[in-house]
C-alpha cells in the first residue's frame, strides 16, 4: 500500500485516464492535467511526491516545465518519470540533471510499468 | 528559464521537421493513437475491470483506430494526388459540414466535447472537390479535439469573404491561443507548402500539410487566425457563381 502523491502531465485524455487507472488500483494518490503550465500550478497545490511526464505536450512543452522546477529548491528534487513516444530522441544522460529518473517508452510499456518506476523512485 | 520551440527541435535532432513530410513525420504522427491503442488492450487483457470499463476501453480503442485510419488515408491520398482524378463541382458546404459532425460526434462525445455546426441562414455554394475538403475539414476538427482546451467546444464555421468571391470554412476551437510568433511562422510556411507546417509543437504538421496540399491541388488555401482564447484553423475556396442563383 502507497500513500504517495503523483502528477501525470499527459495531453492525450485517454492515456492519462489509463495511467490514472493503472495508479489508482494500487492506490497513488493521482491527480492529471494536460499542459505544462497548469502542471506549474497543480504542483504548488498538491506537492506531489513524483511526476509523470509526457513531452510533447499542448501549448509548451516538457522541457518548459523541467526549467521552471529547477529554479527552485523544492520543485527541483521531485523525481521525474518522462514517459514518451521519443524515448529514442532522449537519454538519461541529458535529461538527469532536470531531475528525470527514468525514461519510458510508450510504445513498448508494459501499465505495470509505471508502477515499477514509481517504486524505483519513490521511498 | 523555457525550453525554446527551437531548442526543442534541436534536441529532436529535426528529424521530425525538416523537409517535405517524411516516413519520420508520418511515423510519428502515428504513434501516439497506436501506442494508446497498445496500452488500452493491454488493459483489457487484465481481468479486473468492470463490464462498464471494458466497454468503455472498446470504444476508445475503435475511435482510435478511426483516427489513425483517417490519417493513413489522408496520407495516401496526398501522394496520390496527381496521378488521381478529382471532380470540381459546386458544393453545399453547410450540408457537407453537417454529414462531417454526424461523423466526428461519437468521437467527440466519447471525450465529452461539444462538436457543432454554426448554422448560416443564407445557403452558399463553393467549387471544391467533395472528397478532398471532407478531409480538410476532418483533419481540422480531430487537430482541435486534440489539442484545444479540454471541456470546451469545437465549431465549424462557414462565411463569405473577398467581397464574396471566397468561401471560407473554419473550424473555430476555444483555449490557450496560438503564441504570435508561432502564428506568424505558421501563416509563412502556409504560403510555402514545400515544407511541414507546425502549429502545435507536439505536431509533426502532417495533418496541415495535407490539408495544404489539398486545397492548393482546389486551387484554394488553408490558414489560421489567432483569437484572444483559441484558434481558427480555415481553407478559403472558390465561391460557385451559381451562389447568385440561389
Amino acid at each position: 500500500m502507497t500513500s504517495h502523491t503523483v502528477l501525470i502531465v499527459e495531453d492525450d485524455k485517454w492515456l492519462a485516464e489509463q495511467y490514472f487507472r493503472v495508479l489508482s488500483a494500487k492506490d497513488y494518490k493521482v491527480t492529471t492535467t494536460s499542459h505544462a503550465l497548469a502542471a506549474i500550478q497543480l504542483i504548488d497545490d498538491i506537492q506531489p511526491d513524483a511526476i509523470i511526464l509526457d513531452v510533447l505536450l499542448t501549448g509548451s512543452t516538457a522541457f518548459t516545465l523541467l526549467h521552471e522546477l529547477q529554479s527552485y529548491g523544492d520543485t527541483g528534487v521531485i523525481p521525474i518519470i518522462i514517459c514518451t513516444n521519443l524515448a529514442d530522441e532522449l537519454t538519461l544522460e541529458n535529461l538527469s540533471s532536470y531531475g528525470v529518473k527514468q525514461i519510458i517508452d510508450k510504445t513498448k510499456m508494459m501499465p505495470a510499468d509505471l508502477v515499477l518506476a514509481l517504486q524505483n523512485v519513490l521511498p | 528559464m523555457s525550453a525554446t520551440f527551437g531548442e526543442h527541435k534541436q534536441f529532436l535532432g529535426g528529424s521530425l521537421t525538416d523537409g517535405i513530410p517524411s516516413l519520420v513525420a508520418a511515423a510519428h504522427e502515428l504513434k501516439s493513437p497506436l501506442a494508446l491503442i497498445r496500452q488500452l488492450s493491454l488493459m483489457l487483457q487484465e481481468n479486473d475491470l468492470m463490464i462498464a470499463e471494458q466497454k468503455n476501453i472498446l470504444r476508445q480503442i475503435s475511435l482510435t483506430s478511426e483516427r489513425a485510419l483517417r490519417l493513413t488515408s489522408d496520407l495516401t491520398r496526398s501522394v496520390r494526388l496527381s496521378d488521381a482524378l478529382f471532380i470540381m463541382e459546386p458544393i453545399n458546404p453547410q450540408q457537407l459540414c453537417e454529414g462531417i459532425v454526424r461523423e466526428l460526434t461519437p468521437l467527440f462525445d466519447a471525450n465529452n466535447r461539444d462538436f457543432r455546426l454554426v448554422f448560416r441562414k443564407h445557403p452558399l455554394l463553393l467549387i471544391a472537390n467533395r472528397d478532398l475538403l471532407r478531409r480538410i475539414i476532418m483533419s481540422f476538427s480531430d487537430n482541435a479535439l486534440h489539442y484545444a482546451e479540454s471541456d470546451t467546444p469545437i465549431e465549424i464555421k462557414i462565411g463569405l469573404h473577398n467581397d464574396g468571391k471566397t468561401v471560407r470554412l473554419g473550424v473555430r476551437d476555444y483555449g490557450p491561443s496560438l503564441p504570435a510568433d508561432v502564428l506568424e511562422s505558421l501563416n509563412d510556411k502556409l504560403s510555402n507548402t514545400q515544407n511541414t507546417i507546425h502549429a502545435r509543437p507536439q505536431s509533426s504538421g502532417l495533418g496541415l500539410y495535407i490539408a495544404s496540399q489539398f486545397a492548393s491541388f482546389m486551387n484554394g488555401r488553408i490558414g489560421v487566425t489567432r483569437h484572444r482564447d483559441g484558434s481558427t484553423f480555415y481553407v478559403d475556396l472558390q465561391a460557385s457563381l451559381q451562389l447568385n442563383l440561389l
